[in-house]
């Protein structure tokens, strides 16, 4: 049996974060992955903003960066498109598209120097309650093997097995489950570069698609459905929605990407005795456009930070590991519950509300581009948004 | 249930499973199916139909 101060589960960005926190805090970590390759095959569309990366303290990288985004392309159904770009407007939230493959990995190397063990193609099988912390059972190529953490932060996605295990309620309600696909493409006709692109309606019924360009003719070309709403598999959308699109209806596929992603916001517990959630697994994602990796990031940060400081006062209870839940919630929740209604309020619209809607941006000046700036803008237009949204503003 | 051979272990069934007896690990799916009570919520989240009820 190994044992150890702290085990992360899953080197995900939120992961790998949460490994490399709790090891600059002095105290022993280690990651597994199942996977034989950290941050392949990416289940994600790749966009960050520059002020999450700040914030996180993190350098951007031309290893992992393959484009900049400096604005915003929203089209409704009938193709009217509402364009936010550089030369038009103030971009506090401009971005970046990642090579997540090789982000992933870098991560998980920040990691690694602060200090963490990482093992690799290592699943975790089950967990054990104990006193003082857990035992969880892994298995490595055939090897099953124990560890013993005092702490176990569970970073394990939106599949999220560790919470189950543990007694605690899933994370994420299957209705709350964005089904994911998306291609990586060679040969888009972009309109403008260094925009991303969203469609709204119904070409992805309870969520959108997207466009995000990776440099020269490529893009990452995906979609999210909500399958309560949704009448056939999410690839049969994506595929009618590349047949359909100028942009896309030459491209050609070089990669298929595949899955969940939680949009129902943060459950009631992110934590208990021993144990902490972030990232897909905590919920910690934008309901809205359903980006995760800032936010899961933060998580991470949060219950690394917080985890060296549990261990190094002796005491890994609950109301120890509070702390996290209080730091996590006052940096996340504000926005999650904001988008989350703003989600909830989409999912009311039907195409022909969205052409009036996205015809009625056509006269407003934007000055800034981010998403709560165009939350304020849709309450100015739709009587319809004033109703439901208009406390959030 | 049937796992297609073109399954790419993205994990969204599991996801969704609303009594976590899904494994997936690297390559492979491992199904609890003496538990299942057949509600089909993964075969209909499976983004690229790769799960198929056993009749």
């Amino acid at each position: 049996m190994i044992e150890t101060d702290v085990l992360v589960i899953g080197s995900g960005p939120s992961g790998s974060t949460a490994a490399k926190h709790a090891a600059l805090g002095g105290v022993d970590v280690i990651l597994i992955d199942k996977k034989s390759e950290i941050g392949s095959p990416k289940r994600c569309a790749e966009g960050v903003s520059k002020k999450g990366l700040t914030k996180l303290g993190i350098e951007p990288d031309s290893r992992w960066i393959t484009k900049e985004i400096d604005g915003v392309r929203l089209t409704s159904p009938n193709g009217t498109d509402v364009w936010l770009t550089e030369d038009e407007i103030e971009l506090p939230e401009a971005g970046y598209i990642l090579e997540r493959k090789v982000f992933d990995k870098y991560m998980a190397m920040e990691a690694a120097r602060a200090g963490a063990k990482i093992k690799i193609k290592t699943l975790a099988t089950g967990l054990e309650k104990i006193d003082g912390g857990f035992i969880v059972s892994t298995e490595s190529m055939g090897k099953k093997e124990d560890i013993k953490a005092k702490i176990v932060i569970a970073a394990d996605g939106p599949e999220g097995h560790v919470v189950r295990w543990a007694g605690l309620k899933p994370t994420t309600k299957a209705k709350e489950m964005e089904s994911g696909i998306q291609y990586e493409m060679v040969g888009l006709d972009f309109e403008k570069e260094n925009v991303i692109e969203f469609y709204f309606g119904s070409c992805a019924p309870g969520g959108y698609a997207w466009i995000f360009p990776k440099g020269d003719d490529i893009a990452n070309v995906g979609l999210a459905v909500l399958q309560s709403i949704a009448d056939k598999p999410a690839i049969e959308y994506l595929d009618e929605f590349i047949k359909n699109c100028p942009a896309t209806k030459n491209a050609q596929p070089v990669e298929l990407n595949v899955g969940g992603d939680p949009v129902g916001g943060m459950p009631k517990k992110l934590y208990d005795d021993n144990l902490m959630l972030c990232g897909d697994a905590a919920g910690q994602v934008n309901p809205l456009t359903g980006g995760g990796i800032i936010s899961g990031m933060t998580g991470g940060m949060y219950a690394g930070q917080v985890s060296a400081k549990a261990i190094k006062n002796g005491d890994c209870s609950k109301k120890s590991l509070k702390e996290y839940d209080k730091l996590v919630r006052d940096d996340l929740s504000k926005d999650i519950d904001r988008y989350k209604k703003v989600q909830e309020y989409m999912l009311t619209l039907n195409d022909s509300e969205l052409d009036d809607i996205a015809e009625a941006f056509q006269n407003i000046n934007f000055e800034k581009i981010s998403t709560s700036e165009l939350v304020k803008s849709l309450v100015k237009v739709s009587p319809k948004a004033l109703i439901k949204l208009g406390k959030l503003i | 249930m049937i796992v297609k051979d073109w399954c790419s272990f993205c994990g969204e069934c599991a996801g969704v499973c609303p009594k976590n007896l899904i494994i997936v690990k690297e390559y492979n799916l491992i199904f609890n199916d003496e538990e299942c009570k057949d509600c089909e919520i993964c075969v209909k989240a499976c983004p690229i139909k790769a799960l198929e009820k056993e009749e």
